[in-house]
């Protein structure tokens, strides 16, 4: 059992409560794939069951199951916790159950053992409020992305009273032995790659309105540095858990931006009727697939349609080409980032100038983020989580592209904040190039 | 080697990357590779002499031949340089570096860039598979096979099997070895993945059998990559040292290679080898060719090996072939830790083709890359500590074309 003084953290036993979800079935698998003996704990036998399978699916290993204890909560906690280094909490975002399990825990849990939450937002303060001394000074969120074993970007967001050391010694511990991509965040709404994500997300939904679906996805499309578009983006998250984020920020973070998070009313809406993006595929999100045979047009088995924001309804998708976009596409395609990228910032009319203001927007915001009272400590740490959690091109590798001198000019044209960072590198107070995280080639989060 | 070959370090892009998925053309790998290769050497662009690309059928993967002039594209400053492509299956890479090298030696150019490329995923895994099988005799082995090459390696450890014996279990060990290492380095395609020696050891939905006795954990990956080097002269070395403020002799050099080419059918080889102790004899030639040329009296004088575990049964028969065992007992290496991490001749730091990945044409230049970071203390988690010299063994084919290399330093 580690100790507060101890610097490496000796994890042999994990057990993961709540291990049929995404989450608790990619934490277990990512345990067990680094040596640990993994307990995998859900309500009845069946859904343990499903658990083990899912592991199975996600390592594509039957054997990875012979190692893995199988419980249900009926075995009691104490006897669920007996001899844990790690307790990984992975129940649904649902703060009052989320505290209810914490508090079990707590009661039964070996003193010294770490206790770990998934959370993409709770306040980690809030879950531990009234939980025993020893509790809080071994707990921490660790926040995955969705699916943990491509997206190794891991958030990790200690309690307040948990010791530096150990803090540090954690984030070592999950880097080495599991491969995790990590960033240590203070506990603020969202923490870090969420609050500077969804920014984004949110805005080119709000844009959608008077643009349309199609269109900003192509404006702010892969070209721009990310592997999906933005809307397609959020289909894929779900409209739920889209809002559930940008209404958690809106609520309680006062910053530059904060109108970003407004959720569009549409939106709004759309999710009181039920669409959800992918995960309620008749209803759809900006998208649906039509699969009926009845509504097919001539000639079509199945077909993508694109939600209308101003109506509700939903046509057939058509094709837009937006020439520079195409242009930018052909340079990235032969690996000529720069020329791209320059290109994005010189070619001129209304289109080109939203989606400058999407990645420019992107870059202050995000860079922001850094600093005393701000949700990382580094800008590294923005382009960490930007690129191991989103695939998104990093903001200080932007900034490269773009050019120093030319960032700042352009952020000031669109009356955006210049970060602070770009101030101290254009005094040479910091080394440029700025993007330093070493074997990230930003050139792979510019699609061609 | 009269005329000393010196090599400056490079670039290799990430092995995980799927650049059909970014909708990359095979130019971007190009471009990358040799930006990050000036960048990371410091080798001013116009220095650059000569160009050599080793791939293996991006007519095939890409519907892209005439590779050589690609490298053009990807500085301004060369324009109007000499550049070629060389192909000998997976040995591709390492005879795009020894054409450079010879051109040193016959004293043509004092800076020459090689570059090893691959794109893969371009097609699903059945069309690779037809593919790869033109590296094999296409219309005699492979033509209407469904994956040729695993059975031609399980063939090859049938032999092994046949004069001394195999136990299934060992390839196993090599399989969980090359993927431990591979956790250890950022640019290996399977850092992330799941292995254990327990899964490698199971036959089953997930690890099923891809060909005779080759199941998917015995196999090396399909990758897309590229790795770009610069090899120069004396005169060059001297001269980049200087610049660099270094000693000229703290940079490595290829100390030794050794070439040679065997009948291209298995059949042969196997026929052409029966009184032979050693299974694949050119290769083994190829081997002791490349410690003769380095002045090296044998594998002790090796602190770490980069070979071609394109299925673990030619793992298994390097081990022997290089003489960490008798021939035909290359479990007693594996069996007695000689080739893990920490062992006394460590296979693959790097994770191999298995473990880091197998971008065809690129892998020789990929492995002279390894090389060159183990003996300059780069490596970072799989550096092997106080590696001095690294032997490299890239093979096409079934064990036909067979290329190795002394990279390090003299004692």
């Amino acid at each position: 059992m580690a100790t507060d003084t101890s610097p490496a953290i000796a994890l042999q036993k994990v057990v993961i409560i709540g291990a049929n979800g995404a989450m608790g079935a990619g934490a277990a698998t990512m345990f067990a794939g680094g040596g640990c003996d993994v307990t995998l704990v859900a309500r009845d036998l069946g859904k343990v069951e499903g658990a083990v399978a899912q592991v199975q699916s996600i390592a594509k290993s039957e054997r990875i199951a012979d190692g893995l204890v199988q419980m249900t909560y009926s075995e009691g906690y104490a006897k669920l916790l007996e001899d844990a280094d790690l307790i990984f909490e992975a129940v649904a975002e649902d703060f009052p159950l989320k505290r209810e399990i914490l508090a079990e825990i707590d009661r039964s849990r070996p003193q010294g053992s770490l206790v770990a939450t998934v959370s993409s937002g709770l306040s980690i303060r809030g879950l531990a409020e009234g939980l025993s001394d020893d509790f809080r000074r071994n707990f921490a969120g660790i926040h995955l992305f969705n699916p943990p074993h491509m997206m190794t970007g891991t958030e990790l967001i200690p309690h307040p009273e948990m010791p530096a050391e150990r803090v540090q010694a954690l984030s070592t511990l999950m880097t080495e032995r599991f491969g995790r991509s990590m960033i240590t965040c203070a506990d603020m709404p969202a923490f870090a790659g969420n609050r500077i994500g969804f920014k984004v997300l949110n805005e080119v939904a709000q844009l959608a309105e008077q643009h349309g679906v199609q269109l900003m996805d192509t404006l702010v499309g892969p070209y721009t540095g990310r592997a999906m578009p933005p809307l397609a983006t959020i289909d894929l998250v779900g409209w739920d858990v889209h809002q559930a984020i940008v209404d958690n920020v809106y609520a309680n973070v006062k910053d530059e931006a904060i109108e970003a998070f407004k959720l569009p009313e549409y939106m709004e809406k759309q999710i009181r009727h039920g669409h959800l993006g992918d995960k309620t595929p008749l209803l759809g999100g900006f998208f649906r697939r039509v699969t009926h045979d009845g509504r097919a047009p001539e000639g079509k088995r199945s077909w993508t349609e694109v939600l209308d924001p101003g109506t509700g309804t939903y046509k057939e998708t058509e094709k837009i080409t937006v020439p520079f976009v195409e242009e930018i596409r052909d340079l990235h395609r032969r690996g000529r980032y720069q020329q791209g990228v320059a290109r994005f910032m010189e070619v001129e009319g209304a289109q080109a100038d939203i989606a400058r203001r999407v990645i420019l927007g992107y870059i202050s915001y995000g860079l922001n983020r850094v600093g005393p009272g701000e949700v990382v400590q580094d800008y590294a740490e923005v382009d960490r989580i930007m690129s191991a959690g989103f695939n998104w091109a990093p903001p200080s590798a932007l900034v490269d592209l773009i050019g120093l001198d030319q960032s700042i000019a352009a952020l000031e044209r669109y009356n955006l904040p210049v970060p602070a960072l770009l101030t101290a590198a254009k005094k040479g107070e910091v080394m440029t190039p700025l993007f330093n995280l070493p074997f990230v080639s930003p050139g792979r989060y510019f699609a061609g | 080697m009269s005329e000393p070959i010196y090599l400056l370090g490079g670039y290799q892009t990430d092995l995980a990357r799927n650049w059909q998925k970014e909708n990359k053309h095979i130019s971007a790998m190009f471009n990358e590779a040799v930006a990050g290769a000036l960048d990371a050497t410091g080798v001013q662009p116009e220095d650059v002499q000569v160009g050599h690309v080793g791939n293996f059928a991006a007519e095939l993967y890409t519907m892209q031949g005439h590779l050589g002039a690609f490298l053009v594209e990807t500085d301004p400053a060369f324009s109007g340089l000499p550049t070629g492509r060389h192909e000998a299956a997976c040995a591709s890479g390492s005879i795009a570096l020894l054409a450079a090298m010879a051109e040193i030696q016959a004293g043509w150019y004092d800076c020459s860039l090689v570059l090893g490329v691959e794109q893969m995923k371009t097609v699903d895994s059945a069309r690779g598979g037809d593919f790869l099988g033109t590296a094999a005799w296409y219309e005699r082995e492979a033509k209407g096979v469904a994956y040729p090459f695993p059975k031609l390696f399980g063939r090859l450890g049938d032999e092994y099997d046949k004069r001394f014996g195999l136990k299934d279990e060992h390839l196993a060990r090599i399989s969980t070895i090359n993927y431990a290492n591979a956790k250890k380095n950022p640019l290996a395609q399977t850092r992330n993945w799941y292995m254990s020696e327990q899964h490698a050891n199971s036959t089953d939905r997930f690890n099923s059998v891809i060909g005779g006795r080759i199941k998917i954990s015995d196999a090396s990956q399909v990758t897309d990559g590229a790795i770009a080097v610069f090899v120069a002269s004396r005169k060059y070395a001297e001269e980049y040292a200087r610049r660099k403020g270094v000693s000229v002799d703290s940079l490595p050099r290829i100390l030794g290679w050794g070439h040679h080419t065997a009948p291209l059918e298995f059949d042969a080889k196997v026929a052409e080898s029966k009184d032979n102790p050693y299974v694949l004899p050119h290769t083994r030639a190829a081997i002791t060719d490349a410690f003769r040329r380095a002045g090296i009296a044998d594998v002790w004088g090796i602190d770490a090996i980069e070979t071609h575990d394109c299925f673990t049964t030619s793992e298994y028969m390097a081990i022997d072939h290089f003489g960490l065992t008798a021939p035909g007992k290359s479990w007693q290496a594996i069996e007695e830790g000689v080739i893990e991490l920490d062992g006394q001749v460590p296979i693959n730091p790097s994770g191999g083709l298995i473990g880091a990945g197998h971008p065809v044409g690129g892998t020789g230049v990929r492995q002279v890359m390894d090389a060159y970071r183990q003996v300059t203390d780069t490596a970072g988690g799989y550096q092997v500590n106080g590696a001095r010299r690294v032997a490299t063994l890239n093979i096409g084919g079934s064990g036909t074309t067979s290329v190795s290399f002394i990279v390090g330093y003299d004692n």
